[in-house]
């Protein structure tokens, strides 16, 4: 077993967990933020996709030994039921979810899209989606969301 | 006084759903912590086709962490059989682990019960199985074909299935036609693939010797059923909820041998059992669709007038035949849907549904009708061709008129009023259809490889108690009942036992509640996806909810509102029939008096004497609603397409679909179940395709060779409602979630060959496939 | 699915990951972006005893320019650093616009160079792109050409206790435009075919070309034939080399494409690259 020191959603964390735990289990499992959603456990679909010092990253890919001295982002900590953020309300403005379960992690790649690439038109948008895989909703939805954030 | 038309359904409300699965909050069937539950690995067939030797699984079992390892011969558990009245089906026993034999590669042989899912995966390498392989039955006219080895020897042949639908005589009709065309035609294998995998857990309650499952699952109705009898348990003694679920598209909509193994383990040791499904297991064990050979033909006079169909079609169903929906299935509707939306004076439809060494088949998006309109639209384009008219008016020629309705096509279906011929006028208009073409022929002179290509189709949604969707399967798909209850806050409770899963139904039927009850849509809770709040439901699948549990919604809330009313009226000392009710008070016209529904049911409920007993009403009502034969959905969808020359790559430059889904209730959903339905057809057209090769191992066992359409593969999609009220449902509603994956694959594959000039009869039209046909 | 359990060494120092890597026996695997190596654990198609993270050894993570018109790029620079960093997109523009088709956004943030180089996929853009520009690949234990460095499928001249340590990218002459086609079957798949061009042109003549091509073989090779072939020649001399490029590669057959079909993508793909890199050396 091994410690880990992690901060998530600006929370201090500190556990013993197996070097092969993987991340997304540790947030879902071993932090009860079950927000994150496992696809695929093979990086494709990107359903598991958080922040890792403010960068999107797969947690199915990585370790939580990994997330020792890193700072995590998961969908818990971009807003609540009653308070919902911008990039969330949007999402609900424009009927951007379906299922819901791809969700979480479309937040989280818009987030850094948004942050990173903010002039982005609806092509680039589409690209940086693409490692975002979503069954439900065509992707239409989602792409006018995020067009209206960035007006 | 406040204008009390309805003003919730059509308006495009903001989903009740949203901010819990939003801010991470949603309740998926992995999310709930269970302390000290058991987690299941299944170990899995990894033969095609096997005798079952031996299985050893000592070793596995003395791992530590491990609970035990069990195998068929351990549980005890009858198979599960789908039974049919139909003539000419044979049922298969499936046994939900493997007893001797194992029919395809992902079978579940042994259940492995450890302390955590990655301890079970240890012990799964330790269990030894020894098989004594078996010929591998991987094409279907093989295994149809007398002496082929049999898959199921009680079954005495490898054909599951046969139907056959006829008017008039065909063969005799085609050889008098002035114009023939026809092919063979090729749709390839699909998996649902909902992002969420299959996931259960079953809680065993010692005190009170009942089982709750938490399913990820379209239809808790049809497992509560069925998993009570096979565990020989009371209903009230088994709770079937789907919490949020991650997508179903029909391959939820299943009892599958997983879920009884878990439910039967958590019974037997009285514990908390829980499987997860990986992608892996998905891809290998969920059901999948969309395998169809038809070689088919059609006839016309010189006017373009069709004087008849013919198909041949076979069915590649897997290796067993799906609980509850049966073998036939699909393959059924591929051929009673074949003539479409289009008048067939003479037609013959024949179908076999063929079991081989793969995954069992079991609902997909459109079951049947992608295959079907994939299969006509092409036969119409050729035809045009053939004749040089344009396809837009060869369709026009021949589709069902609004003086024909109702009108019974050949296989016995009868389409009730419905916009066929509008769609596809609106669905022209809008892409400008005449510039279009224009537009086309400039850039062939450019030497662009352009092509447009139209798919007008019709479906029968909302099916009632007299249609089957397959004849004598064991279950009742005609009804659903709603429950609304009003308590003593004035918060309504509605219980369904549809399960929505995606398409909002917890938004619009509370609309149609609003409406038709008078509440406010923030007083309204929809309570679904539980086999515990109905007497009997099913579930959500076939395009079926809005119109049965709308239809059921809609009767139960004009009777609660009738209890209502006169409650208010002996309150506000007023007839009844000068009151009304909107946005959560009852008025009564030409006043300024009203009470709001919370003063009423307060003064029912909770003020004792309040009410004389005579003038006591009781507020909560159940109603079932059985739409008899459904209603029909049509819409035409039109694509613009562009080949690259030199790879082969196809882009979508356009997208239009104009429906007619009847009566919406939420606009903003509806365009989204279009969207969703379009980018799967899309993905059906281009680029998905479940492989199996010639051993029946499966090589897309992993999202990077069973590839879906993201971000970049869909375009925008334009759509068009025609808002036009179903004649024959409560409510007006039609179904229309499944549209958009019927007509997209015929819609891409017609602009493909106007594209290339060449006959596309093969789906998907693949990089690869579309190169060989601008070489060949 | 789960990976099968294995120890967990985190070294803070290029010093301490060597040492472990050799004490390991060949039975440890180095954690780098893990982009490739996490998804072989979790199919338990890898199953190494010891994983060596060396996400911490900053010091590999760099890039500098060497003074002459080249760079130095640290093994574990990760993918966005190489799409984005200015000195790559002015002095090597073909690796900046490759990256862009570098799987997805989160891959490219966790994804690193040298893991990339060392994991070796024939359809993966890196190691077409070293391949092109000669790159000179670093290691604890001396220097590998790229030429020399893909043996095969996954497999690299990298020894078992051998750790990429940084790349240098020798300048490129003035004048010389690039091409970079690929062609996958969504945005971000592997490449069913890639081809890699530059041409150096002076006074309307080709004075040096460098033609490759990833996805159609073993390992992305250099078409050292037409690149000498094409010394001297005009713009016209293209189609007919992209012709023979699709005539040299040997491809194979697999679930996702033909052998025949990627070699009529490599004779499109070249086609395009050469043109872009000629009108890009105007």
């Amino acid at each position: 077993m091994i410690r880990v020191r992690t901060t998530v959603n600006g929370v201090a964390y500190e556990r013993e967990v197996e070097p092969r735990l993987l991340l997304s289990d540790f947030l879902r499992h071993t932090l009860g933020l079950t927000g994150t959603h496992v696809g695929c456990e093979h990086g494709v679909c990107g359903a598991c996709t958080v922040l890792v010092d403010g960068r999107s990253a797969r947690s199915c890919l990585m370790f939580a030994v990994q997330a020792d001295g890193l700072a995590i982002d998961t969908v818990e900590g971009l807003g609540e039921v009653e308070a919902l953020a911008p990039l969330q309300q949007a999402f609900r403005d424009h009927h951007a979810l379906q299922c819901g379960f791809c969700t979480p992690g479309m937040l989280m790649t818009a987030l850094d899209l948004l942050r990173h690439r903010p002039g982005a038109g609806d092509a680039e948008i589409r690209d940086l989606l693409s490692g975002n895989l979503c069954r439900c909703t065509g992707y239409q939805h989602i792409v006018a969301a995020l067009r209206a954030l960035r007006k | 006084m406040s204008d009390l038309r309805p003003k919730h359904i059509g308006a495009p409300i903001k989903r009740v759903e949203d901010p819990r699965l939003l801010a991470g909050q949603g309740q998926f069937t992995d999310d709930r912590a269970v302390p000290g539950a058991l987690h299941v690995a299944f170990r899995r067939s990894d033969h095609a086709h096997a005798e079952i030797a031996a299985i050893d699984a000592a070793r596995a079992a003395a791992l530590p962490g491990v609970f035990a390892v069990y195998t068929a011969a351990d549980l005890d558990l009858p198979p599960l059989v789908a039974t049919s009245r139909m003539r000419d089906y044979r049922a298969t026993a499936l046994h939900p682990l493997a007893r001797g034999k194992v029919r395809h590669v992902g079978e579940p042989v042994a259940a492995v019960l450890a302390e955590s899912r990655y301890v079970a995966e240890d012990a799964l390498d330790l269990v030894e199985i020894a098989y004594r392989p078996l010929p591998a039955l991987v094409d279907p006219e093989t295994a149809a074909a007398a002496g082929a080895p049999l898959l199921h020897e009680e079954a005495g042949s490898n054909v599951l299935a046969a139907r056959e639908f006829a008017r008039g005589d065909a063969a005799a009709a085609l050889a008098a036609a002035a114009v023939r065309v026809g092919g063979r035609f090729r749709l390839r294998r699909k998996a649902p693939l909902a992002l969420e995998n299959r996931a259960c857990l079953a809680e065993w309650d010692r005190g009170r010797r009942a089982l709750t499952l938490t399913l990820s699952t379209q239809v808790p109705g049809i497992v509560h059923e069925a998993l009570a009898e096979l565990l020989g348990l009371p209903g009230h003694a088994l709770r079937v909820v789907a919490p949020d679920v991650g997508g179903g598209f029909g391959g939820k909509a299943s009892l599958y041998p997983e879920e009884i193994v878990v439910a039967a383990l958590a019974k037997k040791l009285g514990r908390a059992v829980r499987w997860t499904g990986d992608r892996l297991e998905d891809l290998a064990a969920t059901s999948q669709g969309f395998d169809e050979i038809v070689e088919a033909e059609l006839g016309l006079d010189a006017d373009g007038a069709i004087v008849a169909l013919s198909a041949e079609a076979i069915g590649d169903v897997g290796a067993y035949s799906i609980y509850p929906w049966t073998a036939a299935l699909e393959p059924v509707q591929v051929v009673s849907f074949l003539p479409g939306p289009y008048r067939v004076p003479a037609y013959r439809g024949r179908v076999r549904a063929v079991a081989t060494d793969k995954a069992p088949t079991g609902p997909y998006r459109g079951v049947g009708r992608p295959a079907a309109v994939f299969v006509t639209e092409r036969l119409i384009d050729m035809a045009a061709r053939r004749l040089g008219l344009d396809p837009a008016e060869l369709r026009r020629r021949n589709l069902v008129r609004d003086d024909e309705f109702p009108y019974r096509t050949p296989s016995g279906i009868v389409w009730d009023r419905c916009g066929f011929r509008e769609t596809l006028d609106r669905a022209l208009a809008a892409i400008g259809y005449e510039a279009l073409r224009r537009e086309q022929e400039r850039a062939r002179g450019a030497g662009r490889l352009v092509g447009i290509g139209i798919a007008t189709y019709a479906e029968l949604t909302g099916i009632g108690s007299r249609i089957s969707a397959a004849p004598g399967m064991p279950i009742n798909t005609g009804t659903e009942t709603a429950t609304l209850r009003l308590d003593a806050t004035g918060a309504v409770t509605a219980l369904f036992g549809i399960a929505s899963h995606g398409q909002g139904l917890e938004t619009t039927l509370a609309q149609v509640i609003a409406d038709e009850l008078g509440a406010r849509l923030a007083d309204i809770r929809i309570v679904h996806g539980d086999s515990a709040a109905v007497a009997h439901g099913t579930g959500s699948y076939a395009s079926r909810s809005a119109v049965l549990a709308g239809g059921a919604a809609t009767a139960a809330a004009r009777l609660l509102k009738e209890r209502v009313l006169r409650a208010a009226a002996h309150l506000l000392e007023a007839a009844a029939a000068d009151l009304d009710a909107a946005d959560g008070r009852i008025f009564v016209a030409g006043t300024d008096r009203s009470l709001s529904f919370r003063e009423v049911a307060r003064a029912v409920h909770s003020e004792m004497g309040r009410l004389p007993p005579e003038a006591r009403e009781e507020l909560e009502v159940t109603r079932t609603y059985d739409p008899v034969f459904g209603t029909t959905t049509a819409a035409t969808h039109v694509a613009l397409v562009e080949i690259d020359r030199g790879t082969g790559k196809a882009t979508i430059l356009r997208y239009v679909v104009a429906e007619d889904c009847g009566r919406v209730i939420n606009p903003l959903i509806v365009d989204g179940q279009v969207h969703g339905a379009v980018a799967q057809g899309i993905g059906a057209a281009l680029y998905e395709e479940v492989v199996y090769d010639e051993a029946g191992q499966l090589l897309t066992a992993s999202l990077a060779d069973y590839v879906i359409p993201g971000a970049g593969e869909v375009p925008e999609i334009e759509t068009i409602h025609l808002d036009g009220e179903s004649p024959s449902t409560l409510g007006g509603f039609r179904g229309m979630g499944e549209g958009g994956t019927i007509g997209a694959p015929a819609a891409i594959a017609n602009a493909l060959a106007d594209a290339l000039g060449r006959d596309v009869c093969e789906l998907p039209m693949t990089p690869e496939r579309i190169f060989r046909l601008m070489e060949g | 699915m789960k990976p099968a359990a294995f120890d967990y060494f985190r070294p803070d120092s290029v010093d301490a990951a060597v040492t472990a890597l050799a004490a390991s026996g060949g039975e440890a695997k180095l954690l780098a972006g893990g982009q490739s190596l996490v998804p072989l654990l979790n199919f338990r198609m890898a199953r190494p005893r010891l994983l060596i993270d060396i996400n911490r050894l900053a010091a590999l993570d760099f890039v500098a320019e060497d003074g002459a018109g080249g760079l130095r790029i640290g093994a574990l620079t990760r993918h966005r650093t190489l799409e984005t960093a200015e000195p790559v997109r002015r002095l090597f523009p073909v690796v900046a616009a490759a990256m862009r088709h570098v799987a997805h956004l989160a891959i490219r943030n966790r994804g690193t160079l040298g893991g990339s180089l060392a994991h070796a996929d024939p359809a993966a853009e890196l190691p077409l792109l070293a391949v092109l520009l000669d790159a000179e690949l670093h290691s604890n234990r001396g220097r590998h050409a790229a030429a020399g460095f893909f043996l095969g499928p996954l497999t690299t001249a990298l020894g078992d206790d051998e750790l990429l340590t940084e790349i240098a990218l020798p300048a490129l002459p003035p004048h010389t435009g690039w091409g970079f086609e690929e062609f996958a079957l969504r945005r971000g798949d592997f490449a069913f075919a890639a081809v890699a061009a530059l041409l150096t042109v002076a006074d309307g003549r080709i004075a040096a070309a460098r033609l490759a091509a990833g996805g159609v073989g073993e390992v992305p090779q250099r078409l050292g034939e037409i690149e000498a072939s094409l010394v001297g020649a005009g713009r016209e001399a293209l189609a007919a080399a992209a012709r023979r490029a699709a005539a040299l590669v040997e491809p194979a057959s697999d679930l996702r494409a033909s052998a025949e079909y990627r070699r009529h993508l490599v004779g499109v793909l070249a086609e395009r690259a050469l043109n872009a890199a000629w009108v890009r050396a105007q």
